[in-house]
């Protein structure tokens, strides 16, 4: 028999892919990642041998689905772009077509190749002091999808993408489903379902709920997996969620938007965006952590009150003589 | 579209084959999908191949799992195998309207494939959907029966989110007889109200999955009649069952 390719089977560096349609060849580089849909390659192409991003499916239909939302997205923008003149930030689609690998003809597409680490690799190396920053870029791209009349659905630590001084791509557009629909894919941590907050169907909510729980296993993953493993599943609930967020440093600034959040009191997607990032400015700002849940003790305030009595009369008596 | 789908972990022991009863529900239009729950140790060479083959039967798909897994698993189940029903129909009707070398979707070119496509996915999810869940009630299934109640209630919450008509019911075997199966619940929206599931359950040994397929056929079948205008039940040329009232 035959060895013949299939969903599983890894491309080795130096595989040339041809196209049946479009008849553009592309060189492997190396595998770039493995999402729900397909694998995603690094490839060489064309006469200067320029890097791009190829994905083969697993599937052609749940690939031409992905391929359809961001065919849409690209004409969105486009509109966009004519109105605001703003530069292209989202991977457009550069080729769409199938080739035959082993025995078996798979569905591929080419997008623009974005250089950068998963968020979890950014925060570890580059500091939480990144949050904020990276979150606002986050919400905007959010926020841009839910204009588009999208959701994006399987928000989660491994689908963005983060380059140098924290600008972010969402990467792995298979869970993206219309605002209205149900939610195509997601993950069982990240999911409103599943921590009892909520539907399945797509709306904005949907997606700031996992932004929220996203934030929770980057900054306190330990906490939170202990969280949904320890609990029974009908008793998971946000609050709890709520009172991790309140129990660390890092978050406990944003507080107020996580609240909002997980509890889905967002109204508008432009809304939670602006408040995310006034909070950051503002934690920006302070020259101090603020007090976690009333870490002062009492009689340090004591003791502080009396110095700065102690130093008024100090300097008094001093002035008076 | 209609789907059944059986919970157990491991071999039928009684009554008519499951994979006969499988063949049978294909050719009613039932997809029949099977998950295998083993926590401890294998599923048996056995019992998986059996698995494998009542799905093959069945039209659907077969996975072996952990009881964590199972909310995952079925819920992934069910929307690939709504995605593969259209894609039949879909191919059916390519082979008809098109040239013969194009018989399926991966034979078109990308731009029709992207319109067909997007047709698919509207249908996803605005049609109607049936799943009847058939649990193993046999007695290894006990310690496993918390996790496939909440793995049902999270289909249901994925369900709703749809834009079509979901409604889902469940079933388990053996029921007191040991060749009975139980309905549990019948067609319904919703399970906020559903205390529940397993009330009537008796855990016993035998484990009959040919004759519970059957008897969900049957279940699937008096539904349809059930659904009919009950003015036309009188004329014999639009239900033949009825006969007793034909004078």
């Amino acid at each position: 028999m035959t060895t013949s390719f299939n969903a599983g089977t890894l491309l080795a560096p130096g595989t040339w892919i041809e196209g049946k349609w479009h008849h553009r060849r592309y060189r492997v580089e190396r595998l770039l990642g493995k999402g729900a849909n397909g694998a995603v390659y690094l490839v060489r192409w064309g006469r200067s041998m320029e890097q791009a991003a190829l994905k083969i499916g697993y599937d052609a239909v749940d690939l031409q689905s992905e391929i359809n939302v961001l065919t849409s997205l690209a004409a969105h923008q486009t509109k966009r772009e004519r109105r605001m003149l703003q530069s292209a930030s989202r991977p457009f689609l550069l080729d769409v077509d199938d080739c035959v690998l082993g025995q078996i003809e798979v569905q591929f597409y080419v997008m623009k190749f974005v250089e950068g680490c998963t968020l979890q690799q950014y925060m570890d190396r580059q500091g939480l002091e990144w949050l904020g920053l990276i979150g606002y870029r986050l919400l905007q791209k959010l926020t841009e999808l839910h204009h588009a009349d999208w959701v994006f659905g399987d928000l989660k630590p491994e689908n963005i993408l983060v380059s140098e001084f924290g600008h972010v791509e969402l990467v792995d557009y298979g869970g993206v489903s219309r605002i209205g629909r149900s939610v195509k894919q997601f993950t069982e941590r990240y999911d409103r379902g599943y921590w009892n907050a909520g539907s399945r169907s797509a709306d904005p909510g949907y997606d700031f709920f996992a932004f929220a729980v996203l934030w929770l296993h980057v900054v306190d993953g330990a906490r939170l997996r202990r969280l949904s493993t320890e609990q029974l599943p009908q008793t998971r609930q946000p609050s709890d969620l709520m009172a991790l967020v309140r129990t660390n440093v890092k978050l406990k600034p944003f507080e107020s938007w996580f609240k909002q959040a997980l509890h889905g009191y967002f109204t508008s997607s432009d809304d939670a965006c602006a408040a995310w990032h006034q909070l950051a400015i503002q934690n920006g700002r302070r020259t101090l952590s603020p007090p976690v849940k009333g870490t002062t003790p009492g009689w340090l305030k004591g003791v502080f009150i009396a110095s700065i009595v102690l130093l008024g009369s100090t300097l008094y008596f001093m002035l008076q003589s | 579209m209609k789907q059944i789908l059986l919970i157990t972990d491991g071999c039928s022991n009684v009554g008519v084959s499951p994979i006969v009863a499988a063949a049978n529900a294909r050719e009613e239009g039932i997809t029949v999908n099977v998950v295998g729950v083993v926590d401890q140790g294998a599923i048996g060479e056995l019992g998986a191949a059996e698995i494998a083959q009542i799905a093959r039967a069945g039209g659907g798909m077969d996975r072996i799992v952990q009881s964590h897994q199972l909310s995952h698993t079925i819920q992934m189940m069910t929307r690939k195998t709504v995605v593969q029903t259209i894609q039949h129909a879909v191919n059916r009707e390519l082979r008809q309207i098109l040239h013969s070398d194009a018989n399926s979707i991966e034979d078109l070119p990308p731009e029709q494939r992207s319109q067909v496509v997007q047709v698919m996915d509207e249908l996803t999810e605005t049609s109607e959907l049936k799943v009847a869940l058939l649990i193993d009630a046999s007695a290894s299934m006990k310690p496993k029966l918390q996790a496939v109640e909440e793995a049902i209630r999270d289909l249901m919450l994925s369900l709703q989110a749809r834009e079509g008509k979901s409604e889902i019911a469940v079933f388990h075997f053996p029921g007191r007889a040991s060749d009975e199966t139980v309905m549990d619940l019948d067609w319904t929206q919703d399970l906020s109200n559903v205390r529940s599931m397993f009330q009537r359950m008796q855990m016993r040994g035998a484990t009959p999955t040919g004759p519970a397929i059957f008897k969900v056929i049957e279940f699937y079948q008096y539904d349809k009649m059930k659904g009919s205008d009950p003015a036309l039940r009188n004329r014999p040329e639009t239900d033949g069952m009825l006969g007793d009232y034909v004078v």
